[in-house]
């Protein structure tokens, strides 16, 4: 029973998995245009940015899930998901992708501003271009600054995942919880818990060595 | 010829003076120190000489070369300015050195880039350089290390360093040396003299009276956007005569005793 279950929860936690991954993938590079969108000089751009921002952090991500999926349908009378899992899952990537690169986007942006004008000024004064100030000085001081902020973000999306069911993407609790009805018992539903403390053990001990790799300078 | 003029240069922030018609010159291999109170100005003109501030009205020539001209619209363009601002090096008062990056990198970090652009690629040219420039600011031992395992004294060596390696043609200082602890003060005043020696042209910003007597040819004083008075350090620091300047050196001197 163990060895089936165990099997049973790995083939959730690998849907668990994908989401996590493809939202990272998705949402590191779109916070950064959301980012530089927020910090904007152009009003145009830089209200509707701050807006949607406000939005997607004024509201539960379970909402936005709800309304990823049924929204379309609703409005359009079109279900744009397409049918299916496939759909569900696609879905839910989208929506976690938007609120993530939100969330991601303001702790660039803090990262940005942190950076003292000198060390732009003192780039400029020694002729470098603004993007040669930003690759190569401000960037990897940025990087240094949000490593901590990021990662705890990172962190907080392994568990979020799980919010995914209620648009009904087998994730993992899906599958541990699907034990109570088809086997009576509650166990494999706790069991699911292992699964997560490794995974985000092991991104904790990952982004350790990044901190330690960045330490060598102030 | 002189090497840098400054005529009629005017600045404004939020409908404020700061600077109102600031005119001088001075010839290669000067010295000339700016002093005066707080606020009158002092660092707006070394940010406006090095194209951090964009004046409202005046002109800037070094050399014969019109670096900027409110005048003459093609003179003002962003574009040129990063050419143009080579012609002045900075240091300022908080360093500003690169954290992440050894001394020896803070160095030919920006020569390299320049070169890159150029075509050329002599790295072991600009590292030599680099080299010699560190050893010539008593930081031979040091070359590795960075920003944040040095004194506040040897950042701010490195730093001049850095801006020598581009051979700026006016090399401008604003209080390079106040943010130090009194004690490490002097290892940095005693390379700007060195340099002086060596027929450096500077501009400094100071509150060191008698470092200024010193090391300039040509003292300047400040006071409220304008130059109120302008000298040898004999006529302007022992026997000044403008009203506002005796006052500021005696506030000065009172705070000194
Ligand atoms: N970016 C700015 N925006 C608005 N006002 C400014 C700005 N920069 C400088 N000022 C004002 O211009 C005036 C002159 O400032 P500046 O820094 O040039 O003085 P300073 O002579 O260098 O003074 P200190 O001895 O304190 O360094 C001050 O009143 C200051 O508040
Ligand atoms: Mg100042």
């Amino acid at each position: 029973m163990f060895a089936t279950v165990t099997l049973t929860l790995f083939g959730g936690f690998l849907q668990t998995i994908k989401l996590f991954l493809l939202t990272l993938l998705f949402s590191l590079p779109l916070g950064l245009l959301i980012c530089f969108g927020s910090m904007s000089n152009v009003r145009m751009i830089k209200v509707p940015v701050r807006f949607v921002i406000w939005v997607i952090r004024g509201t539960p991500l379970m909402l936005q899930l709800l309304v990823m999926y049924y929204g379309p349908g609703i409005i359009l009378g079109v279900n744009i998901w397409g049918s299916g899992d496939t759909g569900r899952f696609v879905a839910a990537l989208v929506a976690f992708v938007i609120n993530y690169s939100c969330y991601f986007s303001e702790i660039y942006r803090g990262g940005i501003q942190s950076i003292p004008v000198g060390q732009y000024e003192a780039g400029e004064v020694l002729g470098m271009t603004r993007s040669q100030i930003f690759f190569k000085i401000v960037l990897l001081q940025v990087i240094k600054r949000i490593v901590p902020p990021v990662s705890n973000e990172i962190i907080t999306l392994v568990k979020d995942t799980s919010l995914a069911r209620v648009i009904a993407v087998y994730e993992i609790i899906w599958e541990g919880q699907s034990f109570i009805k088809s086997a009576g018992i509650i166990w494999p539903l706790f069991y699911t818990g292992v699964f997560y403390l490794l995974f985000s053990g092991l991104l904790t001990l990952l982004f350790g060595r990044i901190e330690k790799r960045l330490s060598y300078f102030r | 010829m002189p090497i840098l003029e400054v005529k009629n240069l005017k600045k404004s922030f939020d409908n404020t003076g700061v600077l109102d018609d600031i005119s001088f010159s001075m010839e290669e291999g000067q010295v000339v120190t700016i002093i005066g109170s707080s606020g009158s100005g002092k660092t707006t003109l070394l940010r406006c000489l090095n194209f951090l501030e964009t004046p409202d009205e005046g002109i800037i020539k070094v050399r014969d070369d019109v670096l900027f001209d409110s005048r003459d619209p093609g003179t003002c363009s962003e574009a040129e300015r990063r050419r143009k601002r080579l012609h002045f090096g900075l240091v300022f008062q908080s360093f500003n050195l690169f954290p992440q990056y050894t001394a020896l990198e803070n160095i030919t970090l920006a020569p390299s880039l320049l070169a890159k652009e150029d075509g050329s690629i002599d790295a072991s040219g600009i590292r030599n350089r680099a080299v010699r420039l560190l050893e010539q600011m008593g930081l031979s031992d040091r070359m590795g290390n960075y920003p944040h395992e040095l004194s506040g004294g040897q950042q701010q060596r490195v730093a001049i360093a850095r801006a020598l390696a581009l051979d700026p043609d006016i090399l401008c200082f604003d209080e390079p040396t106040s943010a130090l602890d009194p004690e490490l003060t002097g290892e940095v005043l005693k390379v700007i003299l060195s340099l002086a020696e060596k027929n450096t042209t500077m501009i400094i910003v100071t509150h060191e009276m008698s470092f200024a007597h010193d090391v300039s040819d040509e003292i300047i004083f400040m006071d409220k956007g304008i130059i109120a008075e302008q000298g040898t350090p004999e006529e302007v620091i022992d026997n000044p005569k403008n009203e506002r300047t005796i006052q500021f050196l005696s506030n000065y001197n009172k705070g000194n005793a």
